[in-house]
């Protein structure tokens, strides 16, 4: 039998000095290590300088996301730099950014924003993604009472706190399927039955218990009503509970890569509700539908933006040609979290312009009456702090990305759904 | 009753899966008394291997699969003979804490070398599946159901009926004997962590045929390999496909009537229980 | 002699109390995190270097002390050194009453059941009403970081502090002697059970104080970082990298990874998780015995103790 631990013997024989030596010695080089490390000196600034800062998360499990709100963020303030950069009282300052990996950690994402704040003296924060790092960070915002306007999480908590410092471009998560649910009345045949499938996160319980209360007002019966432990890869018990229930919709919300798999498993457990079914995320990214190929089609969406020509935008022109100029610098196509990311830095200059200073509670109150057109729609922010906005219902069709319904059907919905065996 | 075999038979043929991803890192536990922490980054790597050939090369993914095997399986020789030799006669906390850095390099890597973008190994057939007494059977997962049981069944042939075999489980227990028999315990070990690497190639190969993957998954199916080679007893294939089936059935009957977001309460639960209520000796073996 | 150490302790201990006033905000965040992760890696070094039974679940304990005080404080509105007493009394229970049946099991089998328990206990909490379910709780935000800062190195001294009493004491030597051979100590007449068990009810106490701590803290927490699984490991790792079974060895193996990774972070960014990989990987190649003993073990031998270490473990 071997020992499983081979600690050191308890050396009882030897002086207690001999113990405290080199632990003194190696203390020493510790605390050196950590001064050398740490005490980096904050960047010399031009002085005619605002810089934003965020930690995002550029590796780990949440790094295919997170890289939209780096690109974003950077592209964002190129373009407004190159068209002249910020007025502040007369004086022109140009904007610059400071971007740290937090390593999708929550914990490290909280320390590089009081890092940013008190070392590295950034002037005002923009958002990590998604609702539970934007419940975190945007504590460290509302501690050193400088603003955040994040647009990477939707959850209603980072709201319910009753916190003045943040702001979200993320409409309200149990809003999201409001617009589906609408057009789902004017449909013929009309669903009766929905199944209303969730993940366990902040996110998505958010979207469940909105979706919840929509559905009852619409008068519609839920029969099957299932959270699922977040990263889940497999769905099939929760698919076969499913079929047999006999759903007209499946509602589901979660991340992108489970949306993947619970389609993927959907068609090899031949599993389909009668009429329609929508997924909060996955549908508007290009990755998405390539990865499923044809298998995408007849899904539902939604997105509260899309890259048309009619959202006009005083830096980029308009939500196309952003798109564009995305898609050539970065090599893939933007989606809202992109469009949402520059919607948070221009809301940003519009603040600061109209405070006509960098003091944060200046700007704080100035953010809270912003009001303008962009790129990635009308930004006013609620007294909460979050953006109120309609999501327009989207369709995989043929392959193609189609806009179907906001207020006013814009496409015919391809409807209803055909069984895997006839599609 | 419809609802209820469905349920079995999706459990059994998650299990099955779930079953060959640990086989590897029983053997590698059992034999070298190594807890491979990295074991999930190796499966991750195996989906990467058997995604380049299928998207590459143009291979079907079965055909691509013992490609992906030899790949994993020389790069686990290699990892073992050229650095964890170094360290496979410290203490256990040695190997777990090695394995772990390993975790970390190997995933850092992959997002570098694959980027962070998911993936799927995607063949026309993959969506495919047949009625069998009312029952729906995916294909795919039938298919992967299969090459585990397959392998499962080669390796416990392996270990007990070839020489080399004999001398891998000889070396596990007796390093001095194994030598004097003129066994060369650099090279067995070599050997054995790449076999449980190849088997790591194949889990991998086959959950990307039935998941999307990212560089990122390594560690929760570190765990769950974890918890099935104890259920399954370290390095008894047969045993440990065992331990599989029973924590998909288990996984699948838990969604069904306690909800989804209960599985990890009763897989994890059940671990801790079945550890504590079998008799010490079962486990004085280490 | 002995008023040396006592004046070094004394020096250092002032020095490190001081940091809110002379260092940055953001050595003081770094010191929160790094003094709560010491505290941690010396909750494990009681129960895994001294008695040698490797925990892999103590992240059970800190959840609970987490969980504890965050119900407390949310749910009842009660203040936060009431949270801190449910926190550690919640752990002190669940090691009472779980760690009978768990510490008969030995070596690689306790780890594994104490993570198993870890990964279990998170999954109960993710469904509980009064925890929130799995999207967590909010705290009442607290201006106060140098407070958190002199709480946290409080609470690492005492813990400290205990340790140094425990490895002086009747119930040190018998820890050490069930790590070394578990039959013979209970040969020699010691109550193993109770001495395990209070390792470990000693050890989950001190862990659930540096959740409490932690959460009120970071103001939000919810199961997956409350039961995070990785900070088993971390805490393990810092104990066995500055060395387990010494009373100051799992602080500063505790100090220096989270310092190192720090500055990776800061400094290299992307590349940090791969680097402080790699730092791991070689720490274990040459030195598996922790820091404390390279320091003997150089002045002994010089650059040689290196080789000698890869010598003794290479196949």
């Amino acid at each position: 039998m071997q020992p499983f631990v081979g600690l050191p013997r308890f050396d009882t024989g030897k002086p207690v000095v001999g113990l405290w030596k080199p632990v003194t010695g190696m203390l020493g080089a510790a605390a050196l290590a950590l001064a050398g490390g740490l005490a980096v000196t904050a960047p010399a600034q031009a002085a005619n300088t605002i810089t934003l800062g965020a930690a995002v998360q550029l590796t780990g499990s949440l790094a295919n996301t997170g890289r939209y709100y780096r690109d974003a963020y950077n592209l964002a303030i190129d373009q407004i730099n190159a068209k002249g950069g910020v007025t502040v009282a007369g004086t022109k300052y140009q904007l610059a950014l400071k971007i740290l990996d937090s390593q999708s950690d929550v914990n490290l994402g909280v320390r590089q924003y009081v890092q940013l704040l008190t070392q590295d003296k950034v002037n005002f924060l923009l958002g990590p993604f998604s609702s539970n790092d934007a419940m975190d960070d945007s504590s460290v915002a509302e501690k050193y009472q400088v603003p955040m306007i994040q647009g990477g999480g939707a959850s209603g908590q980072i709201y319910a706190r009753g916190y003045k410092y943040i702001f979200g471009t993320l409409p309200a998560a149990g809003d999201y399927f409001a617009s589906t649910i609408k057009m789902m009345m004017t449909l013929k045949p009309a669903p009766k039955t929905v199944a209303l499938i969730a993940a366990n996160d902040s996110f998505d319980v958010s979207v469940a218990k909105g979706t919840r209360e929509l559905l009852k007002k619409a008068g519609l019966k839920i029969v099957v009503d299932e959270q699922y432990p977040e990263s889940s890869s497999d769905f099939s018990s929760l698919l076969s509970l499913t079929k047999s229930k006999h759903p007209d919709v499946i509602l589901w919300s979660g991340h992108e890569t489970e949306a993947l798999n619970f389609i993927r498993q959907a068609k090899s457990l031949n599993v389909n509700p009668h009429l329609l079914y929508s997924f909060t995320v996955g549908v508007p990214t290009a990755d998405f539908r390539k990865a499923l190929g044809a298998d995408a089609n007849y899904a539902f969406g939604m997105t509260p933006w899309l890259p048309s020509p009619g959202l006009k935008d005083a830096w980029f022109g308009d939500a196309a040609q952003f798109a564009t100029l995305y898609q050539t610098k970065f090599g893939y196509a933007p989606d809202y979290h992109a469009a949402s990311a520059v919607a948070d830095v221009e809301a940003f200059v519009r603040a600061i312009e109209a405070a006509g200073s960098v003091n944060p509670q200046k700007v704080r109150d100035a953010i809270a009456k912003v009001n303008f057109d962009s790129l990635y729609g009308h930004i006013k922010f609620g007294a909460n702090g979050q953006i109120v906005m309609p999501q327009t219902v989207i369709q995989v069709q043929n392959g193609e990305l189609v806009k179907v319904y906001g207020t006013k059907f814009y496409a015919k919905p391809a409807y209803p759904l055909p069984p895997w065996s006839k599609r | 009753m419809e609802l209820f075999s469905q349920i079995i038979v999706n459990g059994i043929l998650l299990g099955g899966l779930y079953g060959l991803m640990a086989l590897g890192m029983g053997l590698v536990w059992g034999v070298l008394n190594i807890v491979n922490l990295a074991h999930g980054a190796l499966i991750m790597f195996g989906a990467y291997a058997l995604y380049y050939l299928f998207s590459g090369l143009g291979l079907d993914p079965f055909v691509g699969l013992p490609l992906a095997m030899l790949i994993l399986f020389c790069f686990g020789y290699l990892l073992q003979r050229g650095l964890l030799n170094l360290i496979v006669r410290s203490a256990l906390l040695n190997t777990l804490l090695i394995t772990f850095g390993l975790d970390a390099v190997f995933a850092h890597v992959a997002q570098l070398a694959f980027s962070a973008d998911f993936r799927t190994i995607n063949p026309t057939y993959a969506g495919n599946n047949f009625q069998f007494f009312g029952l729906t059977i995916p294909l795919a997962r039938l298919a992967a159901f299969g090459v585990a049981l397959l392998l499962a069944v080669l390796l416990w042939l392996f270990l007990g009926h070839t020489r080399t075999g004999r001398a891998i489980r000889a070396t596990a227990q007796n390093l001095t004997a194994a030598r004097l028999y003129g066994v060369n315990p650099r090279a067995m070990y070599a050997l054995t962590f790449g076999i449980g690497a190849a088997l790591a190639g194949a889990a991998g190969g086959l959950y990307g045929i039935v998941s999307q993957f990212t560089p990122y998954i390594g560690a929760s199916l570190t765990a769950k390999s974890f918890v099935i080679a104890i259920l399954g007893g370290l390095d008894k294939p047969l045993g440990v496909i065992g331990g599989g089936l029973v924590l998909g059935v288990a996984e699948a009957l838990t969604a069904l009537y306690l909800g989804p977001t209960y599985t990890d309460v009763i897989s994890f639960g059940l671990l801790v229980l079945i550890l504590v209520s079998r008799p010490a000796s079962v486990f004085e073996r280490a | 002699m002995k008023i040396r150490i006592i004046f070094i302790v004394v020096v250092v201990l002032a020095l490190l109390a001081g940091v809110p006033w002379y260092g940055s905000a953001s050595i003081v965040q770094f010191g929160i995190d790094a003094l709560l992760t010491a505290t941690l890696a010396q909750g494990w070094n009681l129960i895994g270097g001294y008695a040698g039974y490797p925990s892999f679940g103590n992240s059970v304990f800190y959840g609970l002390g987490t969980y504890g005080t965050a119900i407390a404080m949310a749910q009842f509105g009660l203040p936060f050194w009431a949270g801190l007493v449910v926190g550690g009394i919640l752990a002190v229970l669940c090691a009472l009453l779980l760690g009978i049946p768990i510490l008969r099991l030995r070596g690689p089998y306790f780890a594994i059941a104490t993570l198993g328990l870890a990964a279990a206990m998170g999954a109960v909490i993710a469904n509980l009403g009064i925890a929130g379910r799995n999207n967590g709780l909010i705290l009442p935000l607290f201006r106060g970081d140098a407070l958190f800062y002199e709480l946290a190195l409080g609470l690492l001294a005492l813990t400290t502090l205990m340790i140094y009493l425990v490895s002086e004491s009747r119930f040190g030597a018998g820890l050490i002697a069930i790590r070394e051979n578990e039959d013979a100590a209970a040969v020699m007449g010691v109550n193993t059970t109770l001495y395990k068990v209070m390792a470990l009810a000693l050890s989950g106490f001190v862990s659930a104080l540096a959740g409490g701590i932690h959460a009120y803290w970071i103001t939000f927490i919810d199961p997956g970082s409350a039961f995070d699984a990785t900070l088993n490991v971390k805490m393990v790792i810092m104990a066995v990298f500055g060395g387990p079974g010494t009373v100051l060895g799992p602080i500063i193996g505790a100090f220096l990874l989270s310092a190192i990774s720090e500055v990776l972070a800061a400094k290299i960014s992307t590349v940090a998780g791969l680097f402080f990989g790699g730092v791991i990987v070689l720490a274990v190649v040459f030195m598996p015995k922790g820091l404390i003993d390279v320091g003997y073990g150089v002045r002994r031998l010089g650059l040689s103790y290196f080789v000698q270490n890869i010598r003794q473990n290479r196949l």
